[in-house]
């Protein structure tokens, strides 16, 4: 190894020993993205997002089979995963409703059966929960669904509801009464069977094209919370040419011989080794999270760290460019929030309007964002483009050297 | 080992330096006085590399500043006015790592680096971080990481600011120590009693320019038995004048205005408080008044004032 290679390694472990005591700072460049990332995940779901789940309380003053049908009908696939049904009676839901412990109540009334049967006029009283904007919107359709359908079930199979109802539980001939009914039922579909089957109207099938499947929205959003962790870290990190120029070390440098470029070097890559941990460690956790195959880690993390250390060396030239040390914080906070809120940190570009994204894919961080959405829900692993790497490799040397300029010129002298 | 020839560094009009020459040698101390603001840093800065000068030629251990500038800067060590330490990185990694800084490796650096913890005192908190140390501990770190590489020229810019006596004291010890190794240090201080007990030769410096250099003993020679009598009150200027030379004339006085104006006077004096009353006496029958009275011997702070009119810490 020769004496240039000697003092990068030296300055590498010289800048990770001492980045190491301020363990505070590199908790809180973790710790608010993943607050932010968990947050996220937790409001929208990996699976598509909570179903909400709501209760509707029925009166059924009528008790009859059909009433209890219709009761019996809100528990059904679901629509029972949704809304939990619960009897009671008319005060008690009324004072239920009016506490807006419920999401709706329905009242069955006394002569609920014999008017569905004779066709004549019955009222439903549905009341619902003005708290709540879903689940009584449901409820209220169904409930208008569940008429319709007893309508048209009484028009068809009128008679055959009757004999039913006419059934009792102790009649020893249900068997044959219950096959009449049967058979009935059969004719009259039979009958209606040329009608319907085959359809009139000739159908052609066309089969649609093959979609990609569908990626969760909390995986969209995992790039960008990554990149949030790696901005805040590079942007930390770059701080430190100010605290090495206050401090006199930047000067000392200067009185050795030839040693700036490997200085220079060595902490590019000292915080390429904080970021690369920070990137492994939020790249696991959403790999666990959302089961990303693992084959995609080893790039994605490549990707992560070649990224951050570009993002380092340009947040370094801007530290560099600015008169003083509060200038060169302020210059690059204001910048990162706006390029986080662009580059898909805050929303994923899949979530914004077509003109936004195409901006915000052109941000550094939003490109590197972009490649990582490529990488985490493509197909193969290693699915990012050479020429992105080449983009990536650029902007770090083109920062870098902007950094050397800086040192040469004055920054490391004053 | 060191030399500088008409060194100048300007700022656009601002001349901070304006034709310096001195050599400093081997095994010796050469310090460089003067007030704040005087042009030593600038000068030490230009000898270090860290300024370009305007003119002039720097030579270190042979070596042409400018033109072999990475052997001149092997040859150096620089001790800076500021702790240029790493103050959350332990002391050894520090030494380690400006030792590398100079090239040195492998078993050569550990033991230097050893070495240098045990000339500085920090041999048993060699693991320690610097910023749990003291004031003092943290100036001999400073100073270790300037000698770690053993360099034949060292440079010292006003290494005891802020620093307390006990730690001055083993600073001071470090300097000796360099000096009987044979190195060649160049010391830049506005305390005079520090450029008297350290350093066998002084250049003084002002405005940018060197108004005096020599040995110690040579500066002491030029202001003679000579004491400084500073006296503050009111003196009409030109009577205040013609009286004093008159009373010089008279009775044959090593007598001499350094400075004076309508509010204070200095002077320098032979045996000067047994001339006191006629002094006092000759400057009431002037018209002044004297309210305030100060009486120092010579040495290099009033050989200062003897030369520029002012105080060294001005």
């Amino acid at each position: 190894m020769n004496k240039a290679m000697e003092f990068i390694w030296a300055s590498i472990r010289k800048d990770i020993l001492r980045w190491r005591q301020d363990f505070t700072a590199i908790l809180l460049w973790l710790s608010i993205p993943l607050i932010i990332g968990g947050l996220i995940t937790s409001m929208i779901d990996g699976n598509g997002g909570a179903k909400p789940h709501g209760i509707l309380l029925i009166a059924d003053q009528d008790d009859t089979f059909l009433s209890s049908l219709v009761a019996g009908a809100y528990s059904q696939g679901e629509l029972g995963e949704m809304i939990s049904v619960e009897k009671t009676t008319l005060e008690a839901g009324t004072i239920s409703i009016n506490a807006g412990e419920a999401s709706g109540f329905l009242v069955i009334p006394k002569d609920f059966t014999d008017a569905l049967l004779n066709s004549k006029p019955v009222t439903l009283t549905l009341k619902t929960n003005p708290a709540q904007t879903i689940l009584p919107g449901i409820i209220s359709d169904v409930t208008d669904i569940l008429l319709d359908a007893g309508f048209y079930a009484n028009q068809l199979f009128g008679s055959e509801i009757d004999q039913i109802l006419d059934t009792g539980p102790g009649d020893q001939s249900n068997d044959v009464k219950v096959a009449a009914i049967a058979v009935a039922v059969q004719n009259k579909i039979d009958s209606a069977a040329p009608l319907l089957l085959p359809p009139a109207i000739d159908i052609t099938i066309t089969e649609p094209p093959a979609e990609k499947p569908s990626v969760p929205m909390a995986l969209l959003f995992l790039p960008g919370i990554i990149l949030m962790a790696v901005m805040f870290s590079s942007n930390g990190l770059a701080g430190d040419y100010w605290v090495e120029r206050e401090k006199g070390t930047l000067r000392r440098l200067v009185y050795a011989p030839g040693q700036m470029a490997a200085f220079l070097a060595g902490k590019a890559l000292a915080a390429g080794v904080i970021i690369a941990l920070i990137g492994a460690l939020t790249l696991v956790i959403g790999f666990l999270y959302h089961d990303i195959a693992w084959a995609k880690l080893a790039p994605s993390l490549l990707w992560i760290t070649a990224s951050g250390i570009a993002l380092f060396a340009w947040f370094g030239a801007l530290q560099m460019l600015a008169s003083t040390q509060r200038a060169a914080n302020l210059l690059t906070a204001m910048l990162l929030f706006p390029l986080l809120m662009a580059g898909g940190s805050f929303f994923p570009f899949a979530a914004l309007p077509g003109w936004i994204a195409a901006i915000g894919r052109r941000t550094p961080n939003g490109f590197v964002v972009d490649r990582l959405t490529t990488e985490l829900t493509a197909a193969a692993a290693w699915s990012i483009d050479p020429q992105s790497w080449l983009v990536i490799l650029l902007m770090a040397l083109s920062g870098l050297g902007i950094c050397a300029w800086r040192l040469q010129t004055g920054f490391a002298r004053s | 080992m060191l030399s500088v020839e008409n060194l100048v560094k300007q700022y656009g009009e601002v001349v901070a330096v304006a034709g310096v020459s001195f050599e400093a040698c081997k095994g010796a101390v050469f310090g460089l006085l003067g007030p704040n603001g005087a042009g030593k840093s600038t000068a030490i800065n230009c000898i270090s590399g860290l300024l370009q000068p305007t003119s002039g030629r720097i030579s270190v251990a042979g070596f042409d500043v400018q033109k072999e500038s990475r052997n001149a800067k092997k040859s150096l060590g620089v001790v800076p006015q500021e702790l240029a330490i790493y103050e959350d990185l332990p002391a050894i990694d520090n030494l380690r790592y400006w030792g590398q800084a100079y090239g040195l490796r492998g078993s050569a650096l550990e033991s230097r680096v050893r070495e240098v913890l045990a000339t500085i005192g920090l041999g048993d908190r060699a693991k320690d971080l610097p910023k749990k140390f003291s004031g003092g501990m943290k100036r001999r770190l400073n100073f270790g990481c300037g000698i770690v590489h053993q360099p034949p020229v060292m440079l010292l810019d006003e290494p005891t600011v802020g620093v307390d006596p006990q730690s001055r004291e083993r600073l001071f010890e470090l300097v000796e120590a360099e000096r009987s190794n044979g190195t060649c240090i160049v010391y830049t201080t506005h305390y005079m009693e520090e450029a008297e007990r350290l350093c066998d030769s002084v250049a003084i410096i002002d405005r940018g320019k060197l108004i005096a250099e020599g040995t110690v003993a040579e500066l002491r020679a030029k202001l003679g038995a000579r004491d400084v009598l500073q006296l503050q009150g009111r003196f009409p200027v030109e009577q205040s004048k013609q009286a004093v030379k008159a009373l010089a004339e008279k009775n044959r006085l090593d007598l001499e205005i350094i400075s004076q104006d309508e509010s204070s006077m200095t002077l320098t004096l032979s045996a000067a408080s047994q001339h006191l009353p006629t002094v006092f006496q000759t400057l009431a029958n002037a018209g002044g008044k004297v309210s305030e009275t100060s009486l120092r011997s010579p040495n290099l702070e009033t050989l200062f004032l003897l030369l520029t009119g002012k105080e060294l810490r001005e």
